[in-house]
């Protein structure tokens, strides 16, 4: 690949609000260069077009995005999302994650599955599972393995409560530096918590009130401003000693 | 099947287990105590009987409507009212396009029972002619979203709608006195339904193994409970409707506590309702008041009443500006008049003084029987009084002018002619 002066500059539109239709990249005047396209984005012959109104996002070298907060997710490879256990066949597991349709868990894809010990779901159990691959027109699949099949962090849920959020709120929970709200109730608080980029968060604790408590200041958090947030976190943990 | 299963809620064996256990210790999965509501919220459309309650995250539409029709032959003196649901699959995914389902029924009935069972609609006053002509009122609920306990929820939307409704007056009258005449709403003010109480229902949740009682459940508790009673009562602690249907067995003891506790909440939310009616009719009224000339707010409070009697609220809002703008034209043409103070924003200088009249005037013809003799005796004589007081302060400039533009109709004067007219007609004859 030969460095070009296109390369180094990416699209004039990263961190902005694109709508459907916003042309991002024109790859006519681009030589040779590789790019990886994810959500929202679609090559339109010589252009990059975006498909859904967002922000444009890119990181280096070559990945381009768009970020959107919304109540459905659209599953791609790649992303750790929360699912519940629908239905199980002899091959697969059917597993809800919040798409436009059922995800397929292939029953061998657990850190040293075979065919001898397949683990057993009853329906509505909670997974925490990686997104293999996901085609227009296919089903997504899942995984409950890392890349290198080990089991990770991945596998059954047990306990807590699931909380629903948007896939923003998701996003916003998984960023780093830490959400401010997560980073608080952390300070005062112990829980775990397990976040699905497809819009659900599972909080765990020894008190089920204090699952309550966070998941509903999570919930709370995601119409409140920075300062709002800092605001009414100071109150909660004032109220609960 | 897939379709099937991704369209019911999907509730997780975590979910379950926890909304039991958080319950033992009294602790909902929201952040409520057992007994508490959510917080409810009424909102009215810029139409007369349009309402939408919000109660946390369910969300329902109410609409009601009028039409004349012939009444059931058993009551030939009785107006009818009934109720249509419509549950949009936009609201749940769980809900089909098409036929109602069961729940669809099952909450128009719901609301219908109470209202009907405890006569808190006055039929009778939607009789026009016995036996041929009646109102029959249609409420339309629509669920546009889901968050649980969508009964209560119908049945404040179908109160507050009610409760904002107005009908056109119908007198008989013409040749043979025997015509009917409906009143647009800019000749005589609609009157609202008579509502002798408010059959509020209340809905109860039944969860686990130990029956643990939550009051207005929210659409996960929904899917776990073992069973649901809702209890309609209105603000006196009258029962008005029980629907129990099937699911847990309940003792007696539980459900007498249960009917003591639905009362409390239902004189809330009647207070509440009651509330809401009383600002949405305050704005209404204001919203008339803003119509009229303020050269003629200080000859007399009664010219503002007959004025604000003949000029409706005109639900398009560009019909108030059009006709601020007529206004406007004929001040600045009367050069004797003076004082207008600004455009419409910034004029409302008598509001607070002419308020109550305006909900005097509301109340009276909510009142009021259709009773035309009545009317005129009350207000032939401040008329007469005021008349010649408007004619002084203000010019004669002003009644030339309205001669003149006699179609504008909009001014006070012209306001007021016609019917003083109509008035001497139907004396004389």
């Amino acid at each position: 690949m030969q460095p070009t002066i296109m390369e180094a500059k990416p699209s004039n539109l990263v961190d902005q609000l694109v709508v459907p239709g916003d042309v991002i990249l024109d790859l006519s005047n681009m030589a040779n260069q590789t790019l990886k396209l994810g959500g929202g984005l679609r090559q339109d012959g010589d252009s990059i077009c975006v498909m859904k109104a967002g922000k444009l996002r890119f990181m280096k070298p070559n990945k381009y995005w768009v970020e959107s907060s919304q109540k459905r997710y659209v599953p791609s490879a790649g992303d750790n999302v929360l699912g519940v256990v629908v239905d199980t066949k002899p091959e697969n597991f059917l597993v809800d994650i919040k798409g436009p349709a059922l995800a397929f868990l292939p029953v061998l894809s657990f850190e040293g599955g075979t065919r001898r010990n397949i683990p057993k779901f009853e329906v509505g159990t909670l997974l925490y599972v990686r997104v293999v691959s996901a085609n227009t027109g296919m089903n997504p699949e899942l995984s409950c393995m890392d890349a290198n099949g080990k089991a990770a962090e991945y596998g059954i849920l047990k306990e807590g409560y699931m909380f629903e959020s948007s896939t923003g709120l998701a996003r916003a929970l998984l960023s780093s530096p830490p959400h401010p709200v997560l980073e608080g109730l952390g300070k005062k608080l112990s829980f775990e918590i397990a976040v699905g980029i497809n819009g659900r968060f599972w909080v765990n604790a020894s008190q089920s009130s204090t699952v309550i408590l966070v998941g509903n200041a999570i919930q709370k958090s995601e119409s409140l401003s920075l300062v709002q947030q800092k605001i009414y976190l100071e109150k909660l943990l004032k109220s609960i000693q | 099947m897939e379709h099937k299963l991704a369209n019911s809620l999907i509730m997780t064996v975590n979910e379950k287990k926890f909304i039991e256990s958080a319950l033992l210790s009294d602790i909902r999965v929201d952040g409520r105590r057992p007994f508490d509501y959510r917080n409810l919220t009424i909102r009215f459309g810029s139409e007369d009987g349009s309402a939408e309650v919000q109660l946390g995250q369910t969300q329902v539409l109410g609409f009601v409507t009028g039409q004349l029709s012939q009444p059931y032959r058993d009551r030939p003196n009785e107006g009818s009212f009934a109720i249509y649901t419509e549950f949009s699959p936009m609201a749940d995914p769980s809900f089909e396009p098409g036929r109602p389902g069961e729940t669809a029924i099952e909450l128009g009935r719901i609301v219908d029972r109470g209202l009907r069972e405890s006569r808190a609609v006055d039929t009778e006053s939607l009789c026009v002619i016995a036996g041929k002509l009646v109102w029959s009122i249609r409420i339309d609920l629509h669920i546009i979203d889901n968050g649980g306990n969508l009964v209560d929820a119908a049945n404040i939307a179908a109160l507050a709608a009610l409760s904002t409704f107005r009908r056109p007056e119908c007198t008989l009258g013409g040749e043979d006195g025997q015509e009917l005449i409906v009143h647009p709403p800019d000749e005589r003010e609609p009157l609202s339904l008579i509502l002798h109480h408010f059959p509020v229902a209340v809905t109860f949740g039944f969860i686990g193994k130990e029956n643990t009682v939550v009051i207005d459940p929210t659409h996960y508790e929904e899917a776990v409970m073992g069973g649901s009673m809702t209890a309609t009562l209105n603000i006196n602690g009258d029962v008005c409707a029980i629907q129990k249907a099937g699911g847990d067995a309940v003792s007696q003891t539980v459900i007498m506590q249960c009917l003591r506790i639905a009362s409390v909440k239902a004189g809330d939310i009647t207070s509440k309702i009651k509330d809401a009616v009383e600002s949405y009719n305050t704005q209404r009224s204001l919203r008339k008041i803003k119509r009229h000339n303020p050269d003629q707010q200080g000859s007399s409070s009664d010219v503002a009443k007959r004025h604000m009697e003949r000029l409706t609220v005109g639900s398009d809002q560009s019909g108030i500006a059009s006709q601020f703008n007529e206004h406007d034209k004929t001040n600045k043409r009367n050069s004797t008049l003076k004082g207008f103070s600004g455009g419409p924003a910034s004029w409302d200088p008598y509001s607070k003084g002419v308020d109550g009249d305006a909900l005097r005037i509301s109340l009276a013809s909510r009142v009021a029987p259709v009773d035309k003799q009545k009317e005129e005796s009350s207000q032939v004589n401040p008329e007469t009084k005021s008349n010649p007081k408007s004619s002084e302060t203000n010019s004669i400039a002003l009644t030339r002018e309205v001669g003149l533009e006699k179609k504008q109709s909009k001014t006070l004067k012209d306001a007021v002619k016609p019917k003083h007219k109509r008035r001497n007609k139907s004396n004389a004859s």
